[in-house]
């Protein structure tokens, strides 16, 4: 009898801690005002900006506290705000329209790469791409069902080429397939791997070029900054004031005068690189966040936007238009 | 027996979606994160047939695991069972090689053994043969000393028929372990299917992890389970018919 009580006992407990679980997700607000921002990747060169926000005090300044959170593959920005878990994130543009078509109440209030930094790398002395044509009898890597198959597909049918006049590769992390001559084309973060396989290739010997699906027209939207659309509205001062400090960090994480404090900064948290290594990555994510000087860091290219969503109904992987223009808030106007 | 372990199955598949739908409905989460039922039925009449082959084609490399790591821990557990040098080398280097976590060795096996059948094959054994060697070799260190003593006193007792003692008189124990081992055979398939493999339904069930599409997860897990479910029922059923047999013999 007295084990029957405290199991029941220990029932309600269990019960009021799910309760309370529950009913904790979906504020718009952590507890004591701390925000949670969560990243798409690991720390590296490429969120420069955020954690240059986080660790100079410029999101203190706009009198917030924030939490900046290290994404991962299993890891969706998305997901986490509407649960509560986050209340900004970043994603990138398949994910946000992948995430509408489902009724997401996501929003972007602003858009980091310019150029997406996925491409594709090949040895230059074997090839070179001038022309999507030049693709034909290749031999391309793709990751089954990632953003890379999306984009490689989109080139091919618009330069006319079928699946039967290239042949494609699944592509995993072990990059042995392209450096035994394998594999033509490998797709590669630019501002990552793309930097080290192209030195590892250099060291043998070897130059490398990069195809870049943006010089062919093909505008893939890659990390944006996301928040909730219920956030937007009921806090619109507090996106902006998040908005000003993250996008101040990136302006300030790009500006080549501060490189040096930015690859500190980087190195605090990314141990396994070398400075020289975050140097180049930092080098050349400044060429993708900004690529002309004039160009005000965070802009929205709505345009690229609504090619990526008509790419993905094209290819059948939204059932029908979102309108993504509708739900795209630059600078957090509500 | 079979159809205990099916519908037993699908008490529990059930009770996980509807505590899902639950968690959807009470905080009003969007089909993103929590598919909706009618996207669930959608989507498991898009891609049952392609899954279940896919699952098939999983559940056939993880029998085929299953065997090897069921003959390889035999064959460990019984050189190990006496408590001589060599038996506790072969202990030793059976523990210590389990305790390198399975997706750090990964990246080697895919460079030797490529990302087809092979490694697919090895990672199925290596991660299912473990809880089998520790069954086996607590049967067969210890006698089963109502029978072999009789043996020991009349000068015909042999290491094979000691064998056979311990392995007949602990085939129940030797059954529930074998069928409980194709869980971990098929979550070692599926493991090296995700991590690098062209097919199976770790593969399928990465492509959808990477379109965040929880209602192809859920349709394959659901598949997964009611394959699996099947094969222990048959193992077990196996396990008793040998028993019977052997017993008759």
């Amino acid at each position: 009898m007295k084990t029957e009580k405290i199991s029941s006992k220990k029932f309600v407990v269990l019960a009021l801690l799910v309760f309370c679980f529950f009913f904790s997700a979906g504020s718009t607000h952590a507890a004591g005002d701390r925000l949670n921002y969560r990243l798409k990747w690991l720390f590296n060169a490429s969120v420069a900006g955020d954690l240059y926000a986080d660790v100079h005090g410029i999101f203190k300044s706009e009198g917030i506290a924030v939490t900046v959170k290290a994404g991962g593959p299993e890891r969706d920005a998305i997901k986490e705000l509407e649960l509560g878990h986050a209340q900004f994130g970043v994603a990138s543009a398949d994910q946000v329209i992948r995430a509408r078509d489902k009724g997401a109440p996501v929003v972007v209030i602003a858009q980091l790469f310019q150029i997406n930094p996925l491409q594709w790398i090949y040895r230059s002395a074997a090839m070179s791409v001038d022309s999507l044509q030049d693709l034909r009898g290749k031999t391309l890597g793709i990751t089954y069902g990632g953003n890379d198959e999306t984009i490689m597909r989109t080139l091919l049918a618009k330069g006319g080429i079928t699946e039967d006049d290239v042949n494609l590769f699944s592509v995993r992390y072990d990059y042995t397939p392209f450096y035994q001559n394998k594999v033509d084309l490998w797709p590669v973060y630019r501002n990552s791997q793309g930097i080290f396989i192209s030195q590892k290739l250099q060291d043998a010997g070897e130059d490398v070029g990069f195809l870049i699906p943006s010089k062919f027209g093909v505008k893939f939207v890659a990390n944006s900054v996301v928040t909730s659309e219920r956030m937007l509205q009921e806090n619109p001062d507090l996106v902006k004031r998040f908005l000003n400090a993250l996008l101040l960090a990136w302006e300030e994480a790009m500006n080549p005068d501060n490189e040096q404090k930015t690859i500190t900064t980087i190195a605090e948290f990314d141990k396994d690189s070398s400075p020289e290594l975050i140097e180049q990555q930092l080098s050349i994510t400044r060429m993708l966040i900004k690529p002309r000087k004039d160009l005000v860091i965070g802009t929205i290219d709505a345009a690229a936007w609504k090619q990526t969503e008509a790419i993905m109904l094209k290819q059948g992987q939204i059932t029908a238009p979102v309108a993504i223009e509708n739900f795209l808030k630059p600078g957090g106007q509500p | 027996m079979l159809h205990r372990r099916v519908y037993q199955f699908l008490i529990i598949y059930c009770l996980g979606i509807l505590f899902l739908l639950l968690l959807k409905y009470s905080l009003g989460l969007s089909n993103y994160v929590i598919p909706s039922p009618l996207n669930l039925r959608t989507t498991f009449s898009e891609v049952v047939s392609r899954y279940f082959s896919d699952v098939l084609d999983t559940l056939s490399v993880a029998i085929i695991g299953q065997f090897l790591s069921i003959f390889v821990a035999f064959l460990i557990g019984i050189l190990a069972r006496k408590t001589t040098w060599f038996g506790s080398f072969v202990k030793v280097a059976a523990y210590n090689f389990q305790a390198y976590p399975i997706v750090a060795l990964a990246p080697i096996i895919f460079i030797l053994l490529g990302d087809g059948f092979l490694s697919r094959l090895l990672i199925a054994a290596m991660i299912c043969y473990f809880p089998l060697l520790l069954s086996v070799l607590g049967i067969m260190s210890e006698p089963i000393e109502d029978i072999e003593h009789f043996y020991r006193t009349t000068g015909r007792m042999r290491w094979q028929l000691a064998i056979k003692i311990r392995a007949f008189e602990n085939l129940n124990k030797l059954t529930t372990v074998i069928s409980g081992s194709a869980t971990l055979a098929m979550a070692g398939t599926i493991v090296a299917e995700f991590i690098a493999a062209n097919t199976g339904i770790g593969y399928s069930i990465r492509i959808a992890l990477y379109q965040s599409d929880l209602s192809k997860i859920l349709v394959a897990l659901f598949l997964i389970g009611i394959t699996l479910s099947v094969y222990q029922g048959i193992l077990e059923w196996a396990g008793i018919v040998a028993k019977k047999a052997w017993a008759a013999s």
